[in-house]
């Protein structure tokens, strides 16, 4: 696990950068046993086409760039493409769009990857305190986390029973449990993903700075989770 | 750390054979002379048992005592040494000290890192000697050691002008001096018991951790509260505190509460993450109970020195005064506690012996003619309900059937003998004070409002949980998923 990850840290610090894009990301986080969506990333569009076709339409493309981190900002996620057509099509538009956003940005594939299931969406957070060191960060997306900043904090390692605590102690506990008729989300799979974000870490501590997980999707209970954007930061 | 070698690293700053004061002096009101005067009056009292060498250059004698002019000379016995002198002579002396083989040293004096680079030096030279000949350290820039039990008192405020509370199984650990003395003043009127007083200062060597460490073994301790302002070292504070809460409940009050804002961060966790949700994670994952202010830490301090820990978190009311039942109720729920539901067999038993006025449930109200006997039936009846784990007894001593002292006795017979925690709440003036305080010394933990009586259970209740959780089992984690 570790060894595959310092892999990738290498080559990012080789290139003299700090922040990794989605894919390295989720390439370390796939080491430790996190679950991330079987994604590939495609360097031409006759790849992305098989690609789409190994995972399934509809599928969703994401251009990876060092230079564009705030994806969402510059345009390059395009979601819900049916057909191998429509797939030709936005593979051009990821591309216009990144050069209109940043014209000298390096771009180093586009992610093609399924399209998930929407899912409740939560948030999990890495990041270095001075005095205490790591400390992992819990809670749902979304307004919850953008407004209402309602999040909880351990420091790493942590134990299940840390991770048991920090699930149940934010004020929008009641939508995992199953607040609105819903049934109750997964909370062995948050749990468990808590878990081998403080394994990582405690890990990769010497390397790795602050970490979003930033949306998670969290499916019914035995049905999992998923994560679906990933942020690391270097030190 | 294992035992023996903390134990006896810090035994001499609470229990030293004999003590150095390095600075002594007769001027009425120097930092040097009030220490001296301390250690003099407890040696008179009988309470200090060692010898007494004040260290001054100047002088042969002060007040019937041979002063010695170099820490060197002093016999040697000596095995703690306190220094007030200015800062530019102390690493001097520290070579002294460290000559003379003593192996434990509060320094007073201020001056140091807190004022500069050439303090910042002086420390790190200090701080070098220690380590080099195994002392330990306690300051600089600070009030020091305060021990009732053995009459080691280091705070240079004088008698006259500051009380020195009575003994108890209450330690307190504070960084800043001001307040260490404030809240020993404040205790002793408050009757609060403090076996041992710590005020570290700069935290040259001896710090939280290390002190967390020394009390772990220290059975005159039950229960230990910090004043903390900063950790220095992170690592070593959790582990250390994991250590001791496993043993015995620690609260801590923390100061800069306020979140300093955003930091330079580039993820949105990093933005989330200011220093005090950081504390509060390392609070609840240590197991220590975070106060809100110091008046709430001593409340909850003060039952876990006199009381058992809560099975559960069912807290049973019994009051004669229906308003104060009711505001006891509103803090149950505020503190997250659950109000008990009485069982069957007790509100039969309750109705069976009440006036039909009274009432019986919870809160049971036994009104305002009751006599001490009425209360009597409810304790007992609560105590054996399986259904309560906690019980909150609210007196208004005004009422004009109460037999005072037959209440009294009553409430400390119970708490004495029962194995579910009692606190008691006494609302009044002047006349209530009084009665409140021989409750209190007949070792029963009584606050002036129903919110503070609740609150402190409730910090028993929060350590009772964390205890059970430490054998929690792990359900998840290993499944290889």
């Amino acid at each position: 696990m570790k060894e595959k990850a310092l892999k990738i840290i290498e080559g990012v610090l080789a290139q003299d950068r700090k922040a990794l894009v989605e894919f390295e990301a989720k390439e370390i986080l796939k080491a430790y046993g996190l679950p991330v969506p079987k994604e590939k990333l495609a360097k031409t569009f006759d790849e992305a086409l098989k690609y789409a076709e190994e995972i399934g339409y509809p599928v969703v493309l994401k251009l990876m760039s060092p230079q564009i981190l705030h994806k969402s900002d510059a345009k390059v996620v395009l979601l819900n493409i049916k057909t191998p057509e429509e797939l030709r099509q936005k593979w051009e538009e990821i591309h216009e769009n990144a050069r209109r956003y940043k014209p000298d940005a390096e771009i180093l594939g586009v992610l093609v990857a399924p399209m998930l299931k929407p899912g409740r969406e939560i948030i999990i957070g890495v990041t270095e305190d001075p005095q205490f060191g790591h400390a992992l960060m819990f809670g749902l997306g979304g307004i919850f986390v953008e407004v209402l900043k309602d999040v909880t904090f351990r420091i790493i390692p942590i134990e299940e029973k840390d991770a048991w605590k920090m699930l149940k102690e934010i004020k929008s506990y009641p939508i995992l449990a199953g607040a609105r008729g819903e049934p109750p989300a997964d909370m062995k799979a948050i749990v468990d993903l808590m878990l081998k974000v403080s394994k990582l870490i405690d890990d990769l501590r010497d390397y790795i700075k602050e970490m979003d997980l930033n949306p998670v999707f969290v499916y019914p209970e035995g049905e999992g989770a998923v994560i679906v954007d990933a942020r690391i930061i270097l030190k | 750390m294992e035992k023996s070698k903390i134990a006896e690293e810090l035994r001499p700053f609470f229990n030293p054979k004999a003590v150095a004061i390095i600075g002594a002096t007769d001027k009425k009101g120097k930092v040097g002379n009030v220490i001296f005067e301390n250690f003099k009056m407890n040696k008179e009292r009988g309470i200090f048992k060692g010898n007494i060498y004040p260290v001054n250059p100047k002088l042969d004698e002060i007040e019937g005592y041979r002063c010695y002019h170099n820490v060197k000379e002093v016999p040697d016995d000596a095995d703690l040494a306190v220094i007030s002198i200015p800062a530019k002579f102390v690493p001097a002396t520290m070579r002294d000290i460290a000559e003379k083989g003593i192996k434990a040293v509060v320094i007073i004096t201020g001056g140091f890192g807190e004022l500069g680079e050439e303090g910042k030096r002086m420390e790190r030279e200090i701080y070098e000697i220690a380590k080099a000949n195994g002392i330990r350290v306690i300051g600089p820039n600070c009030v020091g050691v305060y021990v009732p039990d053995t009459g080691v008192d280091t705070v240079f405020l004088p008698e006259n002008k500051m009380d020195r509370p009575k003994s108890g199984p209450i330690a307190f650990v504070t960084q800043s001096g001001a307040f260490a003395a404030a809240m020993l003043d404040w205790a002793a009127g408050a009757g609060i018991g403090i076996g041992k007083m710590v005020s570290y200062g700069n935290k040259l060597d001896v710090d939280d951790a290390d002190l967390m460490d020394y009390f772990i073994h220290d059975d005159e301790i039950r229960v230990v509260t910090f004043y903390i302002e900063g950790v220095n070292e992170g690592r070593k504070f959790i582990e250390a505190a994991k250590r001791i809460t496993a043993v015995k409940p620690v609260i801590a009050l923390k100061s800069g509460r306020t979140e300093y804002g955003a930091k330079a961060a580039s993820s949105h966790t990093g933005s989330l993450a200011g220093a005090d949700r950081i504390y509060d994670a390392v609070f609840k994952q240590t197991g220590i109970i975070r106060a809100e202010d110091f008046e709430h830490m001593f409340d909850i301090a003060k039952a876990f020195a006199k009381c058992e820990l809560p099975k559960g978190d069912r807290i049973g009311i019994i009051t004669d005064g229906g308003g104060a039942g009711v505001m006891a109720s509103d803090a149950v729920a505020k503190f997250g506690l659950k109000m008990a539901e009485l069982s069957e067999e007790t509100i039969k038993y309750l109705k069976e012996n009440f006036p039909p006025h009274a009432v019986a449930g919870n809160p049971t109200d036994v009104v305002g003619d009751t006599d001490a006997q009425r209360y009597k039936v409810a304790i007992e009846a609560f105590i054996n309900d399986p259904n309560v784990d906690a019980i909150v007894i609210i007196t208004l001593f005004q009422v004009p059937l109460l037999d005072e002292m037959e209440l009294i006795d009553i409430l400390a017979d119970y708490a004495k003998k029962s194995n579910k925690p009692i606190v008691a709440v006494a609302m009044g003036g002047k006349k209530t004070e009084h009665y409140a305080k021989i409750l209190e010394d007949k070792g029963v933990p009584v606050y002036p409002t129903p919110e503070r009586g609740v609150r402190a259970m409730a910090g028993l209740v929060q350590y009772a949980k964390y205890l059970e959780n430490l054998s929690f089992l792990p359900i998840c984690w290993g499944e290889g998923k």
